[in-house]
C-alpha cells in the first residue's frame, strides 16, 4: 500500500491558465487591429504619394449613359463596304452593343482605314486618339494618333482636347476586344466638351489594325518611325 | 508523449523564422508588383464584381497592394508578428474563396476541367492555373496560422506590440 503517492491532477486547467490564454488571444486581436490601422494609413499615404496612384473619388469606368440627353444625329459616315461586315470578328456585334449602351458610336476597321487615308487627316480635321498606356503607345500606335490614357488624363488631356475640339471626327481606340479604355477616353472627351456626334470608337482597336498590317508609328507622336504598309 | 528535445525546439524555431521571412518577402513582392501598376490591378478587381461604388473599388485597388507590402515588411522585420499573421489570414481566406468562385464561373463558361482554368487572379503573379494557385494559397494560410503559434522569435525588432516581448534581435533560435 502506497500511502504517499502524489495525487494525479485530473482537474480542468487552472483559472490562471485560462485567463492567460484569453489574454494572449485578446492581445493578438488587439495587435491585429493596430496592424490593420497602421497598414491602412500607410496604404492610403503611399497611394497619394505614388506618381501612379489612383484618385479614389474618380469613376474610372464611366458607364456612359443611355439615360442622358439623346445624342445629336451623327454626321453620316460612309457605310462600311459589305466585305467588312462579312469579315467582321464575331465579337464585333457585342462590342457595338456595348458602345451603343454607353451612348458611343462604333466604327469598324474598313471605315477607320478609310479615315486614316482621308486627305482631311493630315489637315487635322480627323483625329485619332490612342487610349492605351504610355508604354504601349510608344511600342506602336496608329501614325499621328494622340495619346490619351483615360486613367491618367491630366497628363495629356490639355494636348488632346484642342485638336479634338477642332476636328470634324475623332476616332478613339485601345487594344480592342474586351478592352474598354477607348470607351472611357471617349466619355472623358465628351464630358470635357467635345461634341458627342464627333466621337467614334474603333472597337477592333490596335490589335485588329496591326493584324491587318496597317501602318504603325513607334515612339512619340509624329516620330516618323513608321512601319507597315496599307493594303 | 515526450516533450520535444532542445534540438527539436531549435529546428521548429528556425523553420518558423524561415516561414516568416518567406511570407514577408512574398507579400512585399506581390504587393509592390500590384502597387506599381494600380490600373492593371483596378481592372482585375473590377472583374470580381465585388463592389460597384467607384470610391470602394478604387480604395481596394489603390490600398490593398500597399497594405500587403506593409504587412510583408512587418513580417520580415519581426514587428507585431502574430497580429500581422492574423491580419493576413483574414485577407487570404476570403480572397481564396473569391478566386475559387471566379474559377468556377470561368470553368462553367468555357466548359473545361477545373484545373485547366487559367487566369490572372490579381495575385501579382500574372496568369496562373487555378489548382496551383489554390494550393499555394492554402499553403500561405497554413504558414500564417503557424506563425500565430508564437514560435521563432529570433531576428525580431518587436515581436509583439501589446506586451513585454521576449523577442530578440539576435538571429540564433535561442532567442525564443
Amino acid at each position: 500500500m502506497r500511502l504517499c503517492r502524489p495525487p494525479v491532477n485530473t482537474d480542468p486547467p487552472r483559472i490562471g491558465t485560462v485567463l492567460s490564454r484569453t489574454s494572449t488571444v485578446a492581445s493578438v486581436l488587439l495587435e491585429a487591429a493596430l496592424v490593420v490601422l497602421a497598414a491602412a494609413v500607410f496604404a492610403l499615404a503611399a497611394n497619394e504619394l505614388s506618381p501612379r496612384g489612383l484618385k479614389l473619388a474618380r469613376n474610372y469606368f464611366p458607364a456612359g449613359s443611355n439615360q442622358s440627353a439623346p445624342l445629336p444625329k451623327p454626321k453620316p459616315l460612309r457605310p462600311p463596304p459589305a466585305v467588312a461586315a462579312t469579315n467582321a470578328a464575331p465579337a464585333a456585334d457585342e462590342t457595338d452593343q456595348r458602345l451603343k449602351g454607353k451612348g458611343l458610336q462604333p466604327i469598324h476597321r474598313a471605315e477607320a482605314e478609310r479615315l486614316f487615308h482621308d486627305p482631311r487627316y493630315p489637315q487635322g480635321l480627323l483625329v485619332f486618339v490612342d487610349a492605351r498606356d504610355e508604354d504601349h503607345f510608344h511600342e506602336g500606335h496608329i501614325p499621328g494618333a494622340y495619346e490619351l490614357d483615360p486613367y491618367y488624363p491630366e497628363k495629356q488631356l490639355g494636348n488632346v482636347f484642342p485638336p479634338c475640339q477642332a476636328a470634324d471626327q475623332v476616332i478613339i481606340y485601345c487594344n480592342g476586344g474586351d478592352c474598354d479604355d477607348a470607351d472611357s477616353a471617349a466619355i472623358l472627351l465628351r464630358d470635357s466638351g467635345v461634341a458627342a456626334n464627333k466621337l467614334f470608337v474603333y472597337g477592333g482597336g490596335y490589335t485588329e489594325w496591326t493584324d491587318n498590317h496597317l501602318p504603325v508609328e513607334r515612339g512619340e507622336r509624329n516620330s516618323g518611325d513608321i512601319t507597315g504598309q496599307s493594303k | 508523449m515526450n516533450p520535444p528535445s532542445p534540438w527539436q525546439n531549435r529546428a521548429i524555431d528556425f523553420a518558423t523564422l524561415a516561414a516568416r521571412w518567406l511570407l514577408g518577402a512574398l507579400f512585399i513582392h506581390t504587393g509592390l508588383e500590384k502597387a506599381l501598376d494600380p490600373v492593371a490591378f483596378l481592372k482585375l478587381v473590377r472583374q470580381y464584381d465585388l463592389v460597384q461604388t467607384p470610391l470602394l473599388l478604387n480604395s481596394i485597388a489603390a490600398g490593398l497592394p500597399w497594405f500587403e507590402a506593409f504587412c510583408g515588411a512587418l513580417l520580415l522585420l519581426g514587428i507585431a508578428v502574430r497580429g500581422t499573421a492574423l491580419t493576413l489570414t483574414a485577407l487570404l481566406i476570403p480572397f481564396t474563396a473569391l478566386v475559387w468562385h471566379r474559377a468556377l464561373v470561368l470553368q462553367a463558361a468555357k466548359a473545361i476541367p477545373f484545373c485547366a482554368v487559367k487566369f490572372d487572379c490579381g495575385c501579382g503573379t500574372g496568369e496562373v492555373f487555378i489548382c496551383g494557385k489554390l494550393l499555394e494559397n492554402f499553403g500561405l494560410i497554413l504558414l500564417c496560422l503557424w506563425l500565430l503559434s508564437g514560435r521563432g522569435r529570433g531576428c525580431a525588432i518587436r515581436y509583439t506590440l501589446t506586451s513585454d516581448s521576449s523577442a530578440s534581435l539576435r538571429c540564433d533560435t535561442d532567442a525564443s
